[in-house]
């Protein structure tokens, strides 16, 4: 099948994103991972520490864990697409970081992803394909944060390189 | 609907999402990265478009009061959180997107990526209980907090709300604003493109420029021996 064979246009690959996102938008909300990974973190958490997670108040305050959030299943959706995908067109195949710097760098970078989510309660998707298209004030605050982490993640990312 | 179907929806969405997220190789980390490192703007691009159709769409929506935006307070944490975030995606080289795809890919970095996220939110959750900051959204008012650096709540509906001028009339104007950067854009790339041709015949030229031995007799311009000469005597 061709679309299995050539890369596809992100152009086009967002634009229909993008319809489907409206249709989400007007069911239940816009597309957004962060809430999704907070809730797993939730349920993870719970697994290990049963009910002593509640004596955590983000956990029972904010984000009391359950199984039937529907934030969680876009995140198991796009790795199932991402599965199907990848074997459809024979590009699934296990990659593993080579050196130890990049086993580093993405392990900061993970703990610095979730740190942020946390604290600015929204993720990189809900940036610019939820707040910002609502021209919700906190997309703008948003989107200059992410521009300036960006840019200092790729002085420190070229310092690295060129290191 | 119910919580089920909810679910399913999500889903459905998410499949698809991933399916054309590993097909189209669409990174918002590369957006931004390569947009700032190296000057190309491949994915920068497909961003621009997805906004420009999402401004016009849900902005269109919310001007007849249909759809779910987002509702909760914003303010520092919201710029700090991001700022946080954008050095966390560069230096794992992928997004909350990407990392999902990747790791469907059979990519174990990106799985690495995904478990220290779930590490860091949960490290934050333990420090929230330390100082309440942000609020939660339960305590979130709506309006102005500025000893708990919270700037309240406000987007399309409410400027409609506010001012009487429907919300899609600020969409548009959005819209128009991201199509103007892409715009600019496109005609950066076409100077590349330009410049990028005119080096490669430089380069062509310069190799095809035949030696001083192979000139055809007479030669129109002083061999080097005769330079030479004329600056000994």
């Amino acid at each position: 099948m061709e679309f299995f064979r050539k890369t596809l246009d992100p152009v086009i690959a967002l634009s229909i994103i993008a319809v489907m996102d409206i249709f989400l938008f007007l069911v239940i909300g816009a597309w957004t991972v962060g809430g999704g990974e907070t809730m797993m973190t939730g349920l993870i958490a719970q697994w290990f520490m049963g009910d002593d997670l509640k004596r955590i108040p983000f956990w029972d305050v904010v984000f009391p864990p359950h199984g039937d959030y529907w934030k969680i299943y876009i995140s198991l959706g796009m790795l199932f697409g991402a599965v199907v995908g990848a074997v459809a067109s024979k590009e699934f195949y296990l990659r593993m970081p080579r050196h130890l710097s990049e086993w580093l760098m993405i392990t900061v970078g993970g703990l610095l992803m979730g740190i942020g989510i946390r604290l600015a309660f929204v993720c990189n998707v809900s940036t610019f394909f939820g707040l910002s298209a609502e021209m919700n004030v906190g997309g703008y605050l948003a989107i200059s944060g992410i521009v300036a982490g960006a840019w200092v993640g790729s002085l420190v990312y070229k310092k690295m390189l060129e290191g | 609907m119910s919580p089920v179907a909810e679910c399913m929806v999500a889903f459905l969405f998410g499949s698809v999402v991933g399916l054309l997220m590993q097909r189209s190789r669409f990174c918002n980390t590369a957006a931004l990265r390569d947009a700032i490192m190296f000057k190309t703007y491949r994915n920068t691009k497909a961003l621009l478009v997805a906004m420009m159709i999402l401004s016009t769409g849900f902005t269109a929506f919310m001007t007849v009061g249909a759809g779910h935006p987002l509702e909760f307070d914003v303010g520092l944490n919201t710029f700090a959180g991001l700022f946080l975030f954008g050095i966390g995606m560069v230096l794992a080289g992928a997004c909350t997107v990407s990392t999902w795809v990747k790791a469907g890919e059979g990519n174990v970095g990106a799985v690495w990526a995904l478990l220290f996220t779930f590490v860091g939110m949960f490290l934050f959750s333990l420090a929230w209980g330390w100082n309440y900051w942000p609020p939660a959204p339960s305590s979130m008012t709506g309006d102005p907090n500025l000893p708990a650096l919270q700037l309240g709540f406000a987007n399309a509906r409410t400027l409609q709300d506010k001012l009487g001028i429907p919300a899609v009339v600020f969409g548009l104007i959005q819209s128009g604003v991201l199509f103007a950067i892409y715009r600019a854009i496109l005609r950066k790339e076409r100077a590349q493109h330009a410049h990028h041709e005119k080096r490669q015949k430089e380069v062509v030229v310069e190799h095809q420029l035949p030696s001083a031995d192979l000139i055809p007799w007479p030669r129109p311009e002083k061999s080097q021996n005769e330079v030479a000469a004329e600056h000994q005597g």
